[in-house]
């Protein structure tokens, strides 16, 4: 059955993907499901080429997406000073070492970065396919990505100072 | 000095970010049989009965992908020297002239219904009208996809994002939720649907 090789090809990197964003089995593996149902319900244009990758990827980020924006509500008010509160101990309680306040600071991002931050820096994607993924240019995602490293830099740097 | 220490540490400590599991083989089969549940028990879409006043646009394309396989004939029998500027028009060739019409009117009309989304949406009057408006317009989205009109990469890319934003729309008729209205909201804000939608239906019109 072509859906299930479909499937069997690009279970393992959506999950992954999936996990990275969400952060919880539960949700990485519901959005897993939601993904493919919804590239299964389009799948008459795809021919199995390295496009449809790209397309699964896109509609896993944008669930995604969807999916923290309707948990989160003040997503979108988040900013660097939250960020940097986070990052700085407000909400860790005992002894956060540098991985905690990297994962705090970076669920502080903004979406836009955050997303562009963990494929690339994190689940290690090219800017070329984070480009197709989130269906911006190339040098878009660059710009995105520096800009995230910084924000994190900012937002860590009294701690590295210690 | 800092920063050139600091951007190992923070790579390493960045890859450990929500370490994903590895998907076992049982958790992969739940996942399926969990996708199979859901997408191949659902009934068959019904047969749309507001797809015929469509079908004019629909045939005007199918005339043009006709007109289209024959009139390159006279570029092939006489060419024409390469200078550079026509050597990157060949390398991203125009929306050819006889689909630009139904083009320009599909650009001008999905215009228009993404701007009245918020709209509709938010009064809850998605209504059979509206819905409709969107399947029609994601039939010839699929149509001009599949047409000589497409081979503009950037119209393509475009074309692309709108058949996955419209086809949602159409999901609103079946399964009308804000979690989907929320889907369709960020894939026009992330993919700046509705600057290149205007940029598009611009460039054709200046043709």
């Amino acid at each position: 059955m072509a859906a299930r090789e479909l499937y069997d090809a690009h279970a393992d990197r959506v999950f992954r993907l999936a996990f990275r964003l969400t952060g919880e089995e539960d949700q990485a593996r519901e959005l897993t499901q939601d993904a493919f149902i919804r590239a299964f319900s389009q799948l008459s244009r795809f021919r199995g080429d390295s496009a449809l990758a790209t397309w699964l990827y896109r509609i896993t980020v944008t669930v995604a997406s969807n999916r923290r924006r309707k948990h989160r509500r003040y997503e979108r008010e988040t900013d660097l000073s939250s960020a940097a509160h986070v990052a700085a101990g407000g909400t860790l309680q005992a002894d956060p070492d540098l991985r905690d306040r990297m994962a705090a600071a970076i669920d502080g991002l903004p979406e836009i970065y955050r997303t562009t931050f963990v494929m690339h820096d994190v689940e290690g994607y090219t800017h070329l396919e984070i480009a197709g993924v989130l269906g911006v240019a190339e040098g878009t995602c660059k710009s995105r990505l520096f800009i995230a490293r910084g924000m994190l830099r900012k937002v860590l740097a009294p701690f590295m100072k210690e | 000095m800092q920063e050139e220490r600091f951007e190992p540490e923070l790579q390493e400590a960045a890859r450990a970010y929500h370490e994903p599991p590895p998907l076992d083989a049982l958790t992969r089969e739940q996942i399926w049989q969990d996708i199979e549940a859901r997408q191949f028990d659902t009934p068959a879409p019904r047969r749309r009965p507001w797809v015929q006043p469509w079908l004019g646009i629909a045939a005007a394309i199918v005339v043009g992908i006709g007109i289209g396989r024959f009139t390159p004939l006279d570029g092939l029998l006489h060419p024409q020297p390469v200078t550079p500027r026509a050597a990157a028009a060949q390398a991203q060739p125009p929306v050819p002239s006889v689909y630009e019409p139904t083009t320009s009117h599909y650009l001008d009309q999905t215009t228009a219904l993404l701007a009245a989304l918020p709209t509709e949406m938010h009064a809850g009057r998605a209504n059979q009208q509206f819905i409709g408006r969107a399947a029609n317009l994601l039939l010839t989205t699929r149509l001009l996809l599949d047409s000589p009109a497409a081979q503009d990469v950037k119209l393509r890319g475009l074309l692309d994002d709108l058949e996955v934003v419209l086809a949602q729309i159409v999901r609103l008729q079946d399964e009308q939720n804000t979690t989907e209205l929320d889907l369709i909201n960020q894939a026009l804000e992330q993919r700046d649907v509705m600057p290149r939608l205007r940029t598009a239906a611009a460039d054709i019109s200046a043709d």
